[in-house]
């Protein structure tokens, strides 16, 4: 079952909601929808879900114009921040809700409905707590409970709003790994709204980042990681040292070199921590600049370093292998070369991107 | 913590001599003027109905007028507490569930029949139901009677009760949020199945709670009552008027019969909240703790 989202627009008082989204999610396809708060993302998956409506644009279902249809009729399982679990029924009774409340012709047999309770539990591994109150439960078994709940209708697109982030870190992250297991068996077209780029890019086939009601980017993880198509993505995107600075050599954007004028007069260049060279010898092909060693962060698999540029004291960040870090050997206070192995610039209104690789100069 | 710490700090939370010595005096205060205020009335109510005996107290209480006082003010409370009840569910659902324009509106009108006096409410509807009122002709050229007759009574006493179960309601409903009633939506159910099996199964205590309230306002108002009422024996007097005549008329023995019936209704009210709150294990006016954290 596939979603087609076409021209959303959503305004609440002054404030603009979404501004003319669309975007076509594929049948099976897990979709992350990824932005910080206030970006729209939640009340794109509440009009999907009907339990909002949209000033502008339609909702297509399978190519089914579903936008005027009321939420309880468009098949649809969604699972909340926080959890809504039925308080006053047991385990059982949550997951079975959805099934009572279905009309006579379809509701299936009391012995129908327990044997796929006992399916779904046996499918979120809580079967021993089918007794059990909502409240007697952890965050992430409620949580678990919740999608076994929103799944035994056999709901043709599952829609999950920030389903993690009441949980702590550990919870998350294995809920996360079992949501992409869960969601390889089913291969129900399945909606996910997160504000954690890193659990849209690990969970997702592809990522969605909104911005202030819009669409910034689409695409695969790997490709929006790759490739972020404005400052905004870049940002949002983990960390990321900003050079402001105006470009002193005749850049264009099909190579460099070519003797044309480049006009971007001033830009942003942007170069993540690990794309960062350190040494402590000048290289010899690269124009690297000199900084120093603030504060070292060698507890993880990565080492991070706090440096500040020689000169014009910036902060900068940047990110080495602890193979690498042992061999620099280096201790707060040394003096090192820096320069990046390839930045990425924007103009002023980060319209244009320009990819410059080795040997580019801060 | 270390030993060193922890020592002084314990010393810290023992009181000393003399805030010893202020909390039971404090205490001291407070049961005094509980035993003053309220013990003390009540015992005397008790003792006064029982002071000629037993059997005369019996006989007090099956006076026919009492017994019909007794008739009107159950038959009031019956139907005025289902009253208020669906309007209470109506109201509070419709001001916890939706926005609209003039909502806090609606919040104050709830108000209203608290900050009014009771006799003003009387005197309102006598306005506008009684013989010289707004309907008043109309009403009598079709042979009806509201004002000095039971629909009058009823009327009075749904005003004066109004706000009771809304009012427990609201800040409930409130604090638990709609998230469950979203989901049921999602899952397929419709309004009413939403309603029975999620939104009433939620608020059952709350509403309840507001319900024994109202049911004891009901049975124990005076003023609103005593203006429309017409203090006709046997026929539109209800308990708390029926008290008020006995002892006008120098019945003490009796008049204190019927409100010692009174002082066991507010009684039974009381054991009947603390009941609910004790099995509910909520007290309504807790339900911070009832949100999700």
């Amino acid at each position: 079952m596939s979603i087609q989202v076409e021209h959303i627009c959503k305004q609440y008082g002054s404030f603009t909601a979404l501004a003319d989204v669309s975007l076509t999610i594929g049948s099976g396809e897990l979709m992350a929808l990824l932005g910080p708060s206030g970006s729209g993302k939640t009340t794109l998956l509440r009009i999907i879900a009907g339990l909002e409506s949209p000033d502008d644009g339609s909702i297509l279902l399978h190519g089914e114009e579903t936008t005027q249809h009321s939420a309880s009729k468009r098949g649809i399982g969604f699972v909340f921040q926080h959890y809504a679990l039925f308080r006053h029924l047991t385990i059982s009774e949550n997951v079975a809700f959805g099934l009572r409340v279905q009309s006579r012709q379809i509701r299936p047999s009391r012995r129908g409905i327990r044997e796929r309770v006992q399916e779904l539990l046996h499918l979120v591994q809580l079967d021993s707590l089918a007794k059990m109150y909502p409240e007697q439960l952890s965050g992430g078994q409620r949580q678990r409970v919740a999608l076994a709940r929103a799944l035994a209708v056999r709901p043709k697109v599952l829609l999950l709003d920030e389903p993690f982030s009441a949980l702590d870190a550990k919870v998350r992250k294995e809920l996360r790994d079992w949501l992409r297991r869960i969601h390889d068996d089913l291969h129900v077209t399945t909606v996910l709204v997160t504000h954690d780029q890193e659990e849209a890019l690990e969970v997702a086939d592809r990522v969605a980042i909104l911005n202030q009601g819009r669409l910034e980017q689409i695409g695969t993880p790997q490709s929006i990681y790759d490739n972020p198509a404005s400052p905004f993505v870049y940002n949002f995107l983990g960390n990321v040292n900003l050079f402001h600075g105006r470009l002193l050599a005749d850049f264009s954007p099909e190579g460099r070199g070519d003797g044309r004028q480049e006009p971007i007069e001033s830009a942003v260049g942007f170069v993540r921590p690990h794309e960062l060279e350190i040494s402590r010898d000048l290289p010899p092909d690269a124009r690297a600049v000199v900084a120093c060693v603030v504060r070292i962060h060698s507890a993880g698999p990565q080492v991070r370093l706090e440096l500040s540029i020689v000169g014009n004291g910036k902060p900068v960040s940047a990110e080495l292998g602890r193979r690498q870090f042992e061999e620099l050997a280096l201790v707060p206070g040394d003096s090192i070369f820096v320069w990046p192995q390839s930045i990425r610039l924007f103009d002023d209104d980060g319209a244009r991107a320009l990819l410059l690789d080795q040997g580019a100069g801060i | 913590m270390s030993g060193r710490i922890a020592i002084p700090s314990a010393a810290l939370l023992r009181p000393s001599i003399q805030q010893r010595v202020g909390r039971v005096v404090l205490i001291l205060v407070a049961l005094m003027f509980i035993a003053g205020f309220l013990v003390l009335p009540v015992a005397a109510v008790l003792t006064q109905a029982l002071s000629e005996g037993w059997k005369m107290y019996r006989d007090s209480i099956r006076q026919e007028d009492v017994l019909s006082a007794l008739r009107l003010t159950g038959l009031v409370a019956c139907i005025a507490v289902p009253l208020n009840m669906l309007f209470g569910i109506a109201a509070s659902w419709a001001i916890t569930r939706f926005e609209f324009h003039g909502k806090s509106f609606l919040i104050t009108l709830i108000d209203i029949p608290l900050a009014v006096s009771p006799v003003v409410a009387g005197l309102m509807y006598v306005e506008v139901f009684g013989l010289h009122g707004w309907l008043g002709p109309w009403l009598s050229e079709r042979n009806l009677h509201v004002i000095f007759a039971v629909p009058g009574i009823v009327l009075a006493t749904v005003f004066v009760t109004f706000p009771f179960v809304a009012r427990e309601l609201i800040p409930f409903m409130q604090a638990q949020g709609s998230d469950e009633e979203v989901a049921a939506v999602v899952l397929g159910a419709n309004g009413w199945s939403v309603f029975w099996r999620v939104t009433l199964p939620n608020i059952k205590w709350a509403l309840l709670y507001g319900t024994i309230l109202a049911a004891s306002r009901s049975i124990g108002e005076f003023g609103a009552v005593s203006v429309v009422s017409g203090h006709i024996r046997g026929k539109t007097t209800t308990l708390p008027l029926e008290v008020e005549m006995l002892y006008n008329e120098y019945s003490f023995t009796a008049a204190f019969a019927a409100a010692s019936l009174l002082t066991l209704a507010a009684i039974v009210t009381i054991v009947l909240k603390k009941v609910i709150e004790v099995i509910s294990g909520v007290d309504p006016h807790k339900e911070e703790r009832e949100v999700k954290s």
